[in-house]
């Protein structure tokens, strides 16, 4: 990785995107003080990054629910390590449950749940202590399409209530349109930063019918061009997320 | 019938063969008088009748020292030495699966220590302890330590690293981490070790017993003493006693572990 300079205003979703390997999970890490940058400087309001940054929230691509917990008690996790006890926490635990949609599975062990259902777990626990920003690490990634979507679609109504900083990193290039205000666009190895683009679709979007449009059209023919030589043929996810294609759903 | 059934019947139906062939073939003293057979004699293997009246007459109030009392005392040794082994040899993982210069420093003297015959160790032990209740526990904590120590050390070190970050993102301190992360990691190897644990620590009991003398009783001085009478019946009474202790604390352990790993996908069936 290298000449990598951008910056993030509060309240603003940006997405990086790029091949693998060129360095889009360090920027994260680094963001995230998981990683040190061997030069340059990373600061957040501010202040140079060192060590693991509070009011940061991180989202992993692998699966980090903690598999001896059940759902309430994940959720719960992030409030317990902050001392929110008692009638507060069971709250603001409901709160979370009803608000990922996990009603019913509070005392289910994660190894009896879904991909998606997990990932559900791993983002509401992340948000139920409110961050100020919020990192994310192909937090989708595995999941199929159509899951993917709808997370996609509860992430964003999330997002509208709070406006967190969101940097969200991705290799699909229609879900950093679809999610992000801004997307940073990485070349292949040593990463650079080759483009970075303005997404000027309105808010607030439905991931459904957004892909329809013909403005989701011309962003993503713009970025697709930009890049193409970029991703070459590996782009994944490609030939199902043209422009114009008709949703799964 | 049900496959379970059927099962349970052959099962049945072997120990009811084998016990008749051993009642019947010592009470022909012919039988011992073959070549390479003379084994098979009441005074070696005694037979399942004689066995059945000596196991009533120990469980009696006739004997001083009852073969419940004796049971007792052998599960209390087994019991204490298997705890205390488990819960040092929890720590002992914990720390050095999590610290990894101590663990390099201590690992000549740990692989030494463990690869001694812990039997060769009964007669120093039983010199500093003497011959009473704490020998035997030393010496079971002795072969339980290793086992538990060497499971928590392997789970302690493989513990996820991104769950360690997602705690720490989540706002977790070291001793949160430890706590809500690498304990539990470390928990499921630990359970791991604790069947054949108990199974070890009863094999140290029972050797500690053997050289214990009648001060703490215990079915390995049954044995013996049995051997100093040359009286086989005796010696099989305590034998299937300790048979059926045995597999009562491993099932009893087991069910420990399944409800305590119950969010394991592959214990979840038994719940």
């Amino acid at each position: 990785m290298r000449d990598v300079s951008f910056e993030v205003h509060a309240a603003e979703f940006v997405a990086i995107v790029g091949p693998s390997g060129c360095g889009k999970s360090t920027i994260l890490n680094m963001i995230g003080g998981l990683v040190a940058p061997s030069a340059g400087t990373l600061e957040l309001d501010g202040r140079p990054v060192t060590g693991v940054p509070p009011k940061v929230g991180y989202v992993f691509q692998k699966d980090t629910v903690f598999p001896w917990r059940t759902v309430a008690r994940n959720i719960g996790l992030g409030l317990e390590y902050r001392g929110v006890t008692g009638v507060e926490r069971a709250r603001r635990v409901r709160e979370g449950i009803r608000l990922s949609g996990l009603e019913g599975f509070e005392d289910a062990f994660p190894a009896t749940l879904s991909g998606g259902m997990r990932q559900r777990v791993a983002l509401m626990r992340t948000l139920v202590v409110d961050p100020e920003i919020l990192l994310m690490d192909e937090p989708f990634g595995a999941l199929d399409t159509h899951t993917k979507l709808g997370l996609h679609a509860e992430l964003l109504s999330l997002w509208e209530a709070r406006h967190q900083t969101v940097v969200f990193v991705t290799h699909d290039l229609s879900e950093a349109i679809t999610l992000a205000d801004r997307v940073v666009v990485m070349t292949r190895r040593p990463g650079r930063i080759k483009l970075v683009y303005d997404v000027k679709l309105p808010r607030p979007r439905d991931v459904i019918t957004l892909r329809e449009t013909d403005e989701y059209a011309r962003e993503y023919g713009q970025l697709w061009h930009a890049l193409g030589e970029e991703f070459g043929a590996s782009m994944s996810g490609h030939p199902r997320s043209e422009p114009g294609s008709r949703s799964p759903l | 019938m049900t496959e379970r059934a059927r099962v349970l019947v052959w099962r049945l139906a072997i120990l009811v063969v084998l016990l008749a062939a051993w009642e019947w073939l010592t009470g022909l003293p012919a039988v011992s008088k073959l070549p390479g057979l003379y084994w098979l004699d009441p005074f070696f293997v005694s037979r399942p009748s004689t066995i059945v009246q000596r196991f009533v007459y120990l469980a009696s109030r006739k004997v001083r020292l009852s073969i419940w009392a004796m049971a007792l005392s052998t599960v209390q040794t087994t019991l204490a030495g298997f705890l205390v082994g488990v819960s040092t040899g929890f720590a002992a993982g914990l720390v050095l699966g999590r610290n990894d210069r101590l663990a390099r420093v201590l690992e000549p003297y740990i692989i030494a220590f463990n690869s001694l015959p812990r039997i060769a160790l009964v007669p120093l032990i039983t010199m500093i302890f003497g011959f009473g209740l704490l020998a035997k526990i030393v010496l079971a904590w002795s072969i339980v330590f290793f086992i538990v120590f060497f499971n928590t050390f392997q789970g302690a070190r493989t513990v996820d690293p991104d769950l360690i970050h997602s705690a720490r993102f989540l706002g977790a301190s070291e001793r949160q981490i430890m706590r809500t992360v690498i304990v539990p990691s470390a928990l499921a190897w630990t359970f791991a070790s604790l069947t054949p644990s108990i199974s070890f620590a009863l094999i140290g009991v029972v050797v500690g017993e053997f050289l214990g003398g009648e001060s703490g009783g215990g079915l390995g001085y049954l044995i013996i003493q049995s051997l100093g009478t040359l009286n086989a019946a005796d010696m099989m009474v305590a034998l299937v006693a300790l048979g059926v202790i045995g597999i009562v604390m491993a099932l009893g352990i087991k069910q420990i572990e399944t409800r305590l790993l119950r969010w394991r996908p592959e214990y979840r069936k038994s719940v």
